[in-house]
């Protein structure tokens, strides 16, 4: 039979309507997979009759290649079909997509850009998982046993940390711009240009963007300012930064600020840069007093919160803590004025680095102590730049009911896991070599600028992050207590982390590049393991996750963290989850939910400085919880149902999810059920009545 | 001796809290009755039926202050109300043996336990809430209450050399805003005088629940004009704050 008998049209991906021609079949299986051309005749050939048969006279491209595809499998042809198959969705999928917010990740707003955004992620995660990663990466992260984060993102690193130095010294210089834009000669344009820069970046990483030491390298140019254009300075960089909610996907940029009251130790002697780029003959450590003032003044912005008195999302202000602060002047009445914001707002994030040896945060709360080669970097701000490739989770307490209370098993399922995710880095890492292979001419195009003889991003100093989720129910079905409730459970935490940190520190020096835990932020990754868990380890880990199974807002708690639901002193908290954060070098966090209570500053700030020398904790936060009213617009204390001050019901709560600020109602069913388990400190009679009904 | 504290009603502890001691970390023990029956106590279970809870002890409470002693060195001792009790005394000998500071809330309807505390060096600070104007205080406390006690221990605590503090809780509608001026002419003298927010949560009668609190403008406003008292002596003109009192009221829905 001839083709040209089908009085047939097909319906193709270019928009139009052509007519039968069955070697297009043929063709495509030619140049898609392996197979030779006398079986693509004869699949092609099949499938025409098969569509012949059913009687249609409009088909659709997608359509003929499924069919294509059915043909593949009968014949044996796995590897070709996976070659030859199609990425998408299901009409009643992007029909809801459209219409209902994204939950899996609360700062992405609901709109067009934002359905855009998850459609193209929706399709760049299946080609990850088919193309990128090896079936047996891809099946673990299907199943739920490792969680590769941000697989939508995967033709981008993850994240990254740099300075103001490179735009100060460059001006915005980007491949592919319309103009290029000499190094500032003001303020106002230096934070154009940082601005832009973030945005920039947003689109070549997946998560968090993040600013070391602002406030110092802002002083040049804030000499001469008086204390109200500081605060008017200061006011526009946080709201530029807050409302770039028209970036990508409609999404803020994640983005964090560093800053310090002292200049630190490793920029003191370094030449500082002014307007125009030119060294001002000065070092920063000259410029103390200027920075000191552009961080007061920031602060000021984040204690009178947005225009409805609400915190500000983003940037989230990271305030390190050093040795040196404490000596330089003025420390405490900074440590006050912080303290009162993180009491009234929560934005503070309180970082401690200990000792003398210089340390330098990087993307994603990851600090690393400096070495030489750091310390040379340091005297070139501009060449200060960090990021981390990938991150990928384990799904510990899924190890713990595989290995029935057996240690050598348990341990040797920990060990196979941590491979995989090895592998899973060392897939993503070839596949991004191989886009910014390309150059500038390539789709990294930006990561690869060398404005200072070197590619922007530093593919050799990479970071690879193992997060972990669960821990602690890890070690409840495993030991059969959690970890507040003995030392021994504890321990035995512990002894798993340790185990964790060895083994990364054994494959990085088997694998070459950087690898290192980190406390996994498990927004939604915490939901997805226990959903997944309560479908495949029924009935113990009914037993185990935490929420209620009821409602279905189940979770998992976080990374190495103790169970949020225990009313537990806040000092045996940042105590006992400070011991974990030694092992972990990414962003370890312990978190003081203060829910409706208003503390004193000054009592914040005894108990930061008692946790900076009482313990091994890494970073602390404080987080209230408001009530903002969509009629009345006025924001309180606590999460209500109804406007304490008018009684309108249409209100937004808000409150930290993990490391941000968001309205609630965004947030997943997980997160939801974490919060409504987290303790609040202050309520002692709350937790008796809470204790006493269950 | 340790023992009969047993029967001591202490009936909450909170091991470490930011917002008990003005600027410092604190623990709190809450004793369990009160002779007072103020409508909007937000501590109504510890007031009206603390058998109902359960007694924490005191030697429990001590190993814990031990343990977090590196961190907090202050206890906060509220209720209820604390001078109701006469193992009060004992109480405080255990914690001002273990090195505590210690803070004091009360009412003030026993100034001669106040008295005895201050004389035997059991308390470094004492916080003492004022209800309302002293001349209709039976009106705010909610039980018959002899003004001369509570001016006697207002007096009492000025000038007895310790830190101190008074407060005042203003309801919306329960308070006009002269009561809360009134208070604070009276205690001009006083170190210190704050005016704390009502929050409408758990209150000891349940229809102040419905009371709808200030805004933060409004607030903020009445605590300008008190530190103006406190400062100046002048008192805002009279028709300007029943004019702005009923403005805020009418543009707050209440």
């Amino acid at each position: 039979m001839e083709t040209t008998d089908l009085n047939l049209f097909v319906r193709t991906s270019e928009e139009t309507i052509s007519d039968w021609d069955r070697s297009k079949i043929a063709d495509a299986l030619i140049r898609e997979t392996l197979i030779d051309r006398d079986t693509a005749d004869q699949i092609s050939l099949e499938a025409e009759q098969m569509i012949r048969k059913s009687g249609v006279k409009v088909v659709t491209a997608p359509l003929i290649r499924e069919l294509v595809n059915a043909k593949l499998i009968e014949k044996g042809l796995e590897g070709a079909r996976k070659m030859h198959t199609r990425l998408g969705m299901p009409v009643y999928d992007v029909d809801s997509l459209i219409l209902h917010p994204n939950k899996e990740n609360a700062n992405v707003p609901h709109g067009p850009e934002a359905t855009n955004l998850t459609l193209a992620e929706r399709i760049k995660k299946e080609y990850a998982l088919l193309c990128v990663f090896s079936q047996d990466v891809a099946d673990a992260h299907m199943n739920g046993d490792i969680h590769l984060h941000d697989l939508g993102f995967i033709d981008r690193p993850y994240c990254s940390g740099q300075s103001l130095e490179y735009i100060k010294r460059f001006g915005l210089d980007l491949p592919h711009s319309l103009s290029m834009a000499k190094p500032a000669k003001h303020p106002e344009v230096l934070l154009a240009h940082l601005i832009k820069f973030a945005a920039a970046l947003q689109s070549n990483f997946a998560g968090a963007i993040g600013w070391d030491a602002i406030n110092i390298f802002f002083a040049p140019y804030i000499e001469g300012m008086s204390d109200d254009e500081v605060k008017q300075f200061a006011q526009m960089l946080i709201f530029e930064f807050s409302q770039q909610a028209v970036a990508r996907g409609g999404q803020a940029i994640f983005s964090d600020i560093n800053v310090y009251w002292e200049v630190p130790k490793h920029f003191e002697t370094v030449p500082a840069i002014g307007p125009g780029g030119q060294f001002t003959g000065k070092t920063y450590g000259e410029y103390e007093k200027e920075g000191q003032r552009f961080a007061w003044k920031l602060f000021e912005v984040y204690k009178e919160g947005d225009g409805a008195g609400r915190p500000f999302f983003f940037p989230k202000p990271i305030v390190h803590i050093t040795e040196k602060f404490f000596k330089t002047q003025g420390h405490m009445d900074f440590l006050y004025h912080i303290s009162d914001v993180a009491a009234d707002k929560g934005n503070t994030y309180y970082v401690f680095d200990r000792g003398e040896t210089a340390k330098i945060s990087e993307c994603c709360r990851l600090s690393f102590k400096l070495d030489e080669s750091d310390l040379r970097d340091a005297r070139e701000p501009w060449r200060m730049r960090y990021c981390a490739l990938q991150n990928v989770s384990l799904n510990l307490p899924r190890m713990a009911y595989m290995s029935k209370k057996d240690d050598t098993k348990l341990f040797n399922l920990i060990t196979e896991r941590f491979v995989l995710a090895t592998k899973a880095h060392k897939e993503k890492r070839a596949f991004l070599e191989k886009l910014l292979a390309h150059g500038e001419d390539g789709p990294l195009a930006l990561l690869t600028m060398k404005r200072d003889g070197m590619p922007y991003l530093r593919f050799d100093r990479a970071s690879h992050l193992i997060g972990m989720v669960g821990l602690n129910e890890m070690v409840q079905i495993h030991t059969g207590e959690e970890m507040h409730e003995s030392k021994k459970a504890l321990k035995f935490g512990l002894k798993v982390m340790a185990h964790m940190k060895l083994l990364s520190d054994k494959m990085q020096r088997q694998e070459g590049f950087r690898l290192v835990l980190e406390q996994t932020p498990a927004e939604s990754t915490s939901y997805r393991f226990a959903r997944l868990d309560m479908r495949y380890f029924s009935p113990a880990s009914g037993r185990a996750v935490k929420g209620d199974i009821a409602s279905g807002e189940i979770y998992y708690t976080n990374s190495t963290h103790l169970n949020v639901k225990y009313p537990m002193n806040p000092i045996e908290r940042v105590t006992s989850e400070g011991i974990f954060h030694p092992l972990i070098e990414a962003g370890s966090i312990s978190h003081v939910w203060l829910g409706e209570s208003q503390p004193y500053k000054e009592a914040l700030a005894d108990f930061v400085i008692k946790t900076f020398r009482n313990t091994t904790n890494d970073q602390i936060a404080f987080s209230p919880e408001f009530t903002t009213c969509n009629t009345c617009h006025q924001t309180g204390r606590g999460l209500l149902d109804t406007c304490s001050y008018c009684g309108s019901a249409n209100v937004d709560g808000i409150t930290r999810i993990t490391g941000y600020f968001t309205k609630v109602s965004s947030w997943n069913k997980g997160k939801r059920g974490e919060l409504t388990d987290r303790h609040r400190v202050g309520g002692y009679f709350a937790d008796q009545k809470k204790a006493a009904n269950e | 001796m340790l023992s009969e504290t047993h029967k001591f009603p202490i009936k909450g502890f909170i091991e470490t809290s930011f917002l008990d001691w003005r600027g410092e970390l604190s623990s709190v023990i809450f004793f369990g009755g009160c002779n007072f029956r103020c409508p909007f106590c937000h501590n109504s279970d510890l007031v009206l039926q603390p058998d109902q809870l359960d007694d924490v002890y005191l030697e429990y409470i001590i190993l814990v202050l031990r343990k977090y002693k590196q961190w907090v060195n202050r206890v906060v001792v509220t209720g209820g109300e604390p001078t109701i009790h006469f193992g009060l005394f004992n109480t405080l000998g255990y914690l001002k043996r273990e090195g505590m500071k210690v803070k004091l809330d009360t009412n003030g309807s026993s100034p001669s336990v106040l008295r005895g505390l201050v004389h035997d060096g059991l308390v470094d600070y004492i916080a003492m809430d004022v209800k309302g104007p002293l001349g209709r205080y039976s009106e705010w406390c909610g039980i018959d209450v002899d003004r001369n006690t509570i001016e006697e221990s207002i007096r009492f605590i000025m000038e007895s050399g310790i830190d101190y503090e008074f407060r005042m809780t203003m309801v919306p509608d329960f308070h006009k805003e002269a009561d809360v001026y009134e208070v604070a002419e009276y205690l001009r003298s006083a170190e210190r005088f704050y005016l704390q927010e009502f929050k409408p949560r758990k209150c000891l009668d349940p229809s102040f629940l419905n009371i709808k609190p200030f805004s933060a403008e409004t607030f903020e406003r009445i605590n300008r004009n008190v530190n103006q008292i406190r400062t100046t002596g002048s008192k805002p003109d009279e028709r300007v704050i029943k004019f702005r009192e009923r403005k805020s009221r009418v543009k707050e829905g209440g």
